[in-house]
């Protein structure tokens, strides 16, 4: 072979290519979490959504519970019909007007006295700054409608008008109301703060049992693993969500401690058999026989050699909880098994929302989006854990 | 194999009565009894009710007379429903639950493995990224959203489906999507990375190196091995539709078990709740034992390595 083939490598480079600072198993899992795009976009997501549980509902002007019985089912953008100059109505599904300024602001409901409701002749005739505004919508009513493409018209001071003049966001309230008037706003915000208390502290009554019994189930081996175990694979053998469903039955509806009870106490198996695992591989290793040799005893090496060792994982399956937590809650609230009125989780939210569906489909939306953002953000956060702190990924 | 197979059995058994005793003592343990309103009932009344009920006999009475009544699938009257019987409910709900569950089923298995087989093998091509950003879609929307999406959309709008019931072909369609919703969407992505990891190993790129047709090395050798994971998530699928059927059937008004369970849920009709988890628990103990002992007939490694712990 030709000897010009081959070249000397530079040696400094070298050198200078091996030498790294040395890092923490947690500094170069941080390092790997953050080449992670997917993961950073999750870690993002969930620090913005606990935020937001946290200030969201302190920063706007409503509670969770004030009602507004004015205004009820609005949604988040309005038609407005010009009827005068600078007057511009909007007419909700439920046969109401508003009187709404040009940029979207909420003026006031138009009265309505129970004598000016001509039901069988489908005419209202409400009331703007004491000049009468007419709703005919008897068209109808018409056999085919006699041609009109139109469903109703309003008339004020002599102008009719029956087309759409420019469609605004709702200024007051940007995600609507609900049935009750409560600003969808501050309740999905407030939604979040009770789903997310829920998943964490469920998930944190997970990870104090889970650890506990498999550490304990792991270290200790032979029989009582066994029977320790077996006891899992029971709890394992039927479907989770029913346990929790008993167990809310049981507990009767007791606010937002019933739900955390019922989830912490269910969940915990899956952490439990993970630890186990983990236990098992760990304990046989030298430093647990060293720790040994020097007579540490039991409960200081799994708080001090092997929990940490298998933190790891640990934490990976938490931040998978907590998506699933939220997942579940919502399923029980949509059941009628969550936090009571009127308090409300995402899922009491989508539940409410379900009977005006077809009319107000947005009271649906922003609680679905929520719950969707919110598993987005911690699935993809557990993704890129899960490759960050997994040794076998661990290079250089 | 029988050995296996006896072992399984026996113990699922175990696992059934343990689960009806603790659901029973459960059940009891809920202060005041089935028949308590916000408005007292007469004494008389009351004493009538719990003769009839024979809740006026001692617990462990009770207990032993409602084990006995399971060994006949005798799960006693409703009490919110008079004059039925619990495992009446179960008998009239369970084909339309049954219909739901197995097109679920169906529909998992036949569209969740190929396309999570597609994506792996068109890793990074745009095919992939649809179905990986679907697959995503579907685990992260809850099923009662994606329900009432379906409602609102092609039962409301369009009008292309039934809202409800189940009379006509056509109103299968949503109440299936949802219900399989999410475990297709998990199946897909099962299948896609434990597909990925696989196409990495050593002896697929010997069987390459050997001269096999690509077609052979993907069906042959990948593909089985690639199926392994996504069997064992067979457990919590059915477990998923299971309860997955909790909200479907009320969402859509199918008359099936799920619908009567959450009636009896909200209703607190401690009977119904009582007898239906049971048999919920014990339809899913049979399930599992099924699936596992046809999971070891197929693969020799589970009946001496895992199963047989």
């Amino acid at each position: 072979m030709d000897k010009n083939k081959f070249v000397f490598v530079d040696k400094q480079e070298i050198e200078e290519e091996a030498y790294r600072k040395s890092l923490t198993y947690w500094q170069d899992a941080w390092r790997r979490l953050k080449k992670h795009k997917l993961a950073m976009i999750g870690l993002v997501g969930v620090i913005a959504i606990v935020l937001i549980g946290i200030f969201g509902p302190m920063l706007t002007q409503f509670s969770y519970s004030d009602q507004v019985n004015d205004y009820k089912n609005l949604p988040p953008r309005l038609d407005l019909y010009q009827v005068d100059d600078d007057t511009f109505i909007y007419l909700s599904g439920d046969y109401f007007l508003f009187s709404v300024t040009e940029k979207g602001v909420l003026v006031k409901r138009l009265e309505l006295p129970q004598e000016n409701k001509d039901i069988i002749n489908k005419v209202y005739t409400y009331i703007l700054d004491g000049e009468p505004v007419i709703l005919d919508f008897s068209y109808n009513l018409l056999p085919g409608k006699k041609g009109y493409d139109y469903d109703f018209t309003l008339e004020y001071k002599g102008n009719v008008t029956h087309d759409v003049y420019k469609t605004v966001l709702n200024k007051i309230y940007p995600f609507g109301t609900d049935s009750l008037g409560r600003d969808m706003l501050t309740r999905t915000m407030y939604g979040a703060r009770i789903s997310l208390i829920v998943a964490f502290v469920a998930t944190l009554v997970n990870f104090i049992i889970g650890v506990t019994y498999g550490a304990l189930a792991g270290y200790e081996g032979g029989r009582k693993d066994n029977i320790m175990m077996r006891i899992v694979d029971i709890i394992n053998s039927i479907p989770l969500v029913l346990y929790v469903i008993l167990l809310m039955v049981m507990l009767g509806n007791q606010g937002l401690w019933t739900i955390i009870i019922a989830l912490g106490s269910v969940y915990w198996v899956g952490m439990a058999r993970l630890v186990r695992g983990q236990m098992l591989a760990l304990k046989e290793q030298e430093f647990v026989l060293a720790a040994r040799t020097l007579g540490v005893s039991k409960k200081k090496i799994i708080m001090r050699h092997l929990i940490p060792n298998a933190m790891g994982p640990i934490i990976v399956s938490m931040t998978m909880m907590i998506p699933s937590a939220v997942f579940t809650e919502s399923f029980l609230s949509f059941i009628g098994l969550g936090v009571s009125a009127p308090m409300a989780s995402w899922g009491t939210l989508a539940n409410n929302a379900l009977s005006g569906l077809i009319t107000y489909p947005y009271q649906l939306f922003y609680p679905a989006l929520a719950i969707a953002i919110t598993m987005l953000a911690f699935n993809f956060l557990g993704d890129g854990l899960r490759d960050a702190l997994d040794p076998r990924l661990r290079k250089g | 194999m029988k050995n296996y197979f006896i072992k399984r059995l026996i113990y699922a058994v175990f696992t059934i009565l343990l689960i009806a005793t603790i659901t029973f003592f459960l059940m009891h343990s809920i202060p005041g009894g089935p028949f308590t309103r916000e408005r007292p009932v007469p004494d008389e009344i009351m004493k009538t009710l719990n003769e009839k009920y024979h809740l006026d006999d001692p617990l462990i009475v009770q207990y032993f007379d409602y084990m006995k009544g399971l060994l006949t699938f005798d799960l006693g009257p409703s009490y919110s429903k008079i004059g039925t019987d619990v495992e009446e409910l179960i008998i009239a709900g369970f084909p339309a639950s049954a219909k739901i569950g197995v097109l679920a089923t169906i529909m998992i298995i036949i569209i969740g493995i190929p396309i999570g087989m597609i994506s792996a093998l068109k890793q990074n091509k745009p095919v992939d990224y649809m179905v990986m950003f679907f697959a995503t879609l579907g685990v992260t929307v809850p099923s009662f959203v994606v329900a009432t999406l379906i409602i609102y959309f092609f039962a409301g709008k369009l009008g292309w489906l039934p809202t409800f019931g189940l009379n006509s072909p056509l109103s299968y369609i949503g109440p299936v999507i949802a219900l399989s919703g999410y475990s297709l969407s998990f199946v897909a992505r099962l299948t896609r990375s434990s597909m990925l990891e696989i196409l990495r190993q050593d002896y697929i790129r010997t069987a390459r190196a050997n001269g096999l047709k690509e077609r052979s090395v993907i069906a042959k050798h990948a593909m089985k091995n690639a199926l392994i994971p996504v069997v064992t998530y067979i457990g919590p699928m059915i477990a998923a539709i299971l309860t997955g059927s909790f909200v479907i059937e009320r969402i859509f008004a199918i008359p099936g078990i799920g619908r009567y369970f959450v009636e009896s849920v909200t209703n607190r009709d401690y009977t119904t709740i009582l007898g239906m988890t049971v048999f919920y628990a014990a339809f899913y103990v049979i399930m599992v034992l099924l699936v596992d002992v046809a999971y070891a007939l197929i693969d020799p490694r589970i009946r001496f390595g895992k199963g047989s712990k």
